[in-house]
C-alpha cells in the first residue's frame, strides 16, 4: 500500500470513529434539546446541550456544503470547459499511444495551460490547447502518465469523499490536515509514476518548468502550503532530492482534535448531565469538570476547525479580486 | 499594444500610419480600440493640443505577468476546487530557488545524454 493510500485509510478510519462518537453525542442530547425548546434553558446542562447541538448543525451543514460545492464546481467545469472539447491533436494521439487511455482524453480550446483528471466513477483526463501547444511529445506523455495515475486511483472521487469528512468533522481539525497531506502526497506519487514510466525525470521536470507562472511575483496562495512550501515547490523538492515528504501535523490541531473527541465521549458518558452518576456528584466539581470543560474544548476545536474551513472561501475571494 | 511598446508613446494617427504598412485600418477603428484599451487601463493618455497622446500603462513584461495572473485567477474563480486538482504550476507560487532547481533538472539529462 502506498503512502497516500495509508494516509487516506487513516483519515477515513479517524473520520468514521469521530463520526460515531459525535453521532452518539447528538443522539444523547436530542431529548434534552426537545425539553429545552419546550421549557427554555433551566441549568448549565441545557446551555451545553444547546451549544453542542449548534456545533453539530454547523458540522452537518459544512459537510453538505462541501459536497454540494464540489459537485457544482465539477458540473460547471464540465459544462463550461469540457463541453467545448475539440478533436484530439495529433501530438496528443502520439503521446497517448500505448497508455491505455483510449476515449478517456479530452482536449479543450483554452488559452490557459492546464490538465486535470475529472469525474468520479469513470474519470477522464482534460488537457487545454495551450498546454498541448507549449509541450513537446515527451513532456505531454509525462503529463499523461501523471494524470493516468490520478485516473486509475479514482482520485477525484477520493478527494470529494475526503473533503466531505474534513468539512463535516471540522471539530476534529486533524482530519483536514490529513486531507492536505494526502492531496500533496497524491501529486508526488503521480509525479513518481510519471518519472518511472518515462524512465527519467527530464520530461516531467521540463513540462513543469514550462508551466511555471510567467511572473516571479505571482503570489496567489491558492493551494495549501505545506511547511511554508507551495505544492509545486514541494513537488520540485521531491523531484530534486527524492526524499519522502514528512507528515507534519500541527500539535495544536492534534491536541484540539483529541481533546474534542475525549470531550464528546465524556459528554456521552454523563448523558449531557442527565446521568444518575452525574447527578450524584457535587455540582462544584461535576458542572465544570464534566460539562463546561468538555463543552469548552469542543468549542475551541470548532473555532480552529472553522478557520481551516474558511480558508478555501478566502482563497476564492482573493482569486476573484 | 505591440506598436505602442515599440514607440513608447503615439497618437491615433501615428498608429494608423504605422499599421498602414501592413494593413489598412480606418482611423475610427484604431481610435475605438485605443479608447477601449485606455478604458481598460492598458493605456494612459495625455492631451497635447487637440489630440491625445497614448502610452502603455505597463511594460510588455509587466503586462505578460498581469495577464498570466488574471488567467490563473479566472480559472480558480470559475471552477474552484475542481480546477485546483489541475496539473498546473500556474496555479501556484514558485520562488526563484525552486525555479532554478527545476530548470537545471529539466536540462540536466539532455546535457548528459549528449
Amino acid at each position: 500500500m502506498k503512502r497516500a493510500d495509508r494516509v487516506f485509510t487513516v483519515m477515513l478510519g479517524l473520520a468514521f470513529a469521530s463520526s460515531a462518537i459525535l453521532l452518539a453525542l447528538l443522539l444523547t442530547l436530542v431529548p434534552r434539546v426537545e425539553q429545552l425548546v419546550a421549557r427554555g434553558a433551566e441549568d448549565t446542562a441545557d446551555v451545553v446541550a444547546a451549544l453542542v447541538l449548534l456545533l453539530a448543525v454547523c458540522g452537518i451543514s459544512l459537510g453538505f456544503v462541501a459536497l454540494f460545492r464540489q459537485i457544482v464546481a465539477t458540473a460547471v467545469l464540465i459544462r463550461g470547459l469540457v463541453a467545448e472539447k475539440i478533436e484530439l491533436p495529433s501530438s496528443v494521439i502520439v503521446a497517448a499511444s500505448g497508455l491505455d487511455l483510449d476515449g478517456r482524453i479530452d482536449v479543450v480550446a483554452d488559452e490557459r495551460p492546464f490538465s486535470f483528471c475529472y469525474w468520479f466513477l469513470r474519470p477522464r483526463i482534460c488537457l487545454s490547447t495551450a498546454l498541448v501547444e507549449r509541450l513537446d511529445v515527451d513532456e505531454l506523455r509525462a503529463v499523461l502518465h501523471h494524470e493516468r495515475y490520478h485516473l486509475r486511483q479514482r482520485d477525484p472521487l477520493r478527494q470529494i469523499v475526503a473533503r466531505y469528512f474534513a468539512a463535516g468533522l471540522y471539530v476534529v481539525p486533524v482530519v483536514d490536515e490529513l486531507l492536505t497531506f494526502h492531496t500533496l502526497q497524491k501529486e508526488i506519487e503521480a509525479d513518481q509514476e510519471a518519472m518511472r514510466a518515462s524512465g527519467d525525470v527530464r520530461s516531467l521536470a521540463s513540462a513543469l518548468y514550462k508551466l511555471l507562472p510567467d511572473a516571479d511575483d505571482v503570489s496567489l496562495g491558492l493551494l495549501v502550503p505545506v511547511s511554508s512550501l507551495s505544492v509545486t515547490e514541494a513537488r520540485i523538492d521531491q523531484l530534486v532530492t527524492g526524499r519522502p515528504l514528512s507528515l507534519a501535523l500541527s500539535p495544536l490541531s492534534i491536541a484540539l482534535s483529541g481533546g474534542a473527541l475525549v470531550a464528546a465521549a465524556v459528554l456521552v458518558a454523563v448523558k449531557g448531565g442527565a446521568s444518575v452518576a452525574f447527578e450524584t456528584l457535587p455540582p462544584l466539581y461535576a458542572v465544570p469538570g464534566l460539562l463546561v470543560g468538555p463543552a469548552s474544548l469542543l468549542f475551541a476545536a470548532a473555532v480552529d476547525g472553522g478557520l481551516h474551513q474558511l480558508r478555501p472561501l478566502t482563497q476564492r475571494l482573493f482569486a476573484q479580486q | 499594444m505591440a506598436r505602442l511598446w515599440k514607440r513608447r508613446s503615439a497618437t491615433v494617427r501615428d498608429i494608423v500610419e504605422d499599421l498602414a504598412r501592413t494593413r489598412e485600418l480606418a482611423y475610427t477603428t484604431v481610435m475605438t480600440i485605443m479608447v477601449r484599451l485606455h478604458e481598460k487601463g492598458l493605456l494612459e493618455r495625455t492631451r497635447e493640443g487637440k489630440t491625445y497622446v497614448y502610452r502603455p500603462s505597463h511594460t510588455r513584461d509587466e503586462h505578460r505577468a498581469r495577464l498570466s495572473r488574471d488567467l490563473v485567477r479566472g480559472l480558480v474563480a470559475e471552477f474552484g476546487d475542481a480546477a485546483l486538482a489541475a496539473f498546473s504550476a500556474e496555479l501556484d507560487t514558485v520562488d526563484a530557488t525552486h525555479r532554478a532547481a527545476l530548470r537545471r533538472l529539466a536540462q540536466k539529462d539532455t546535457r548528459e545524454a549528449r
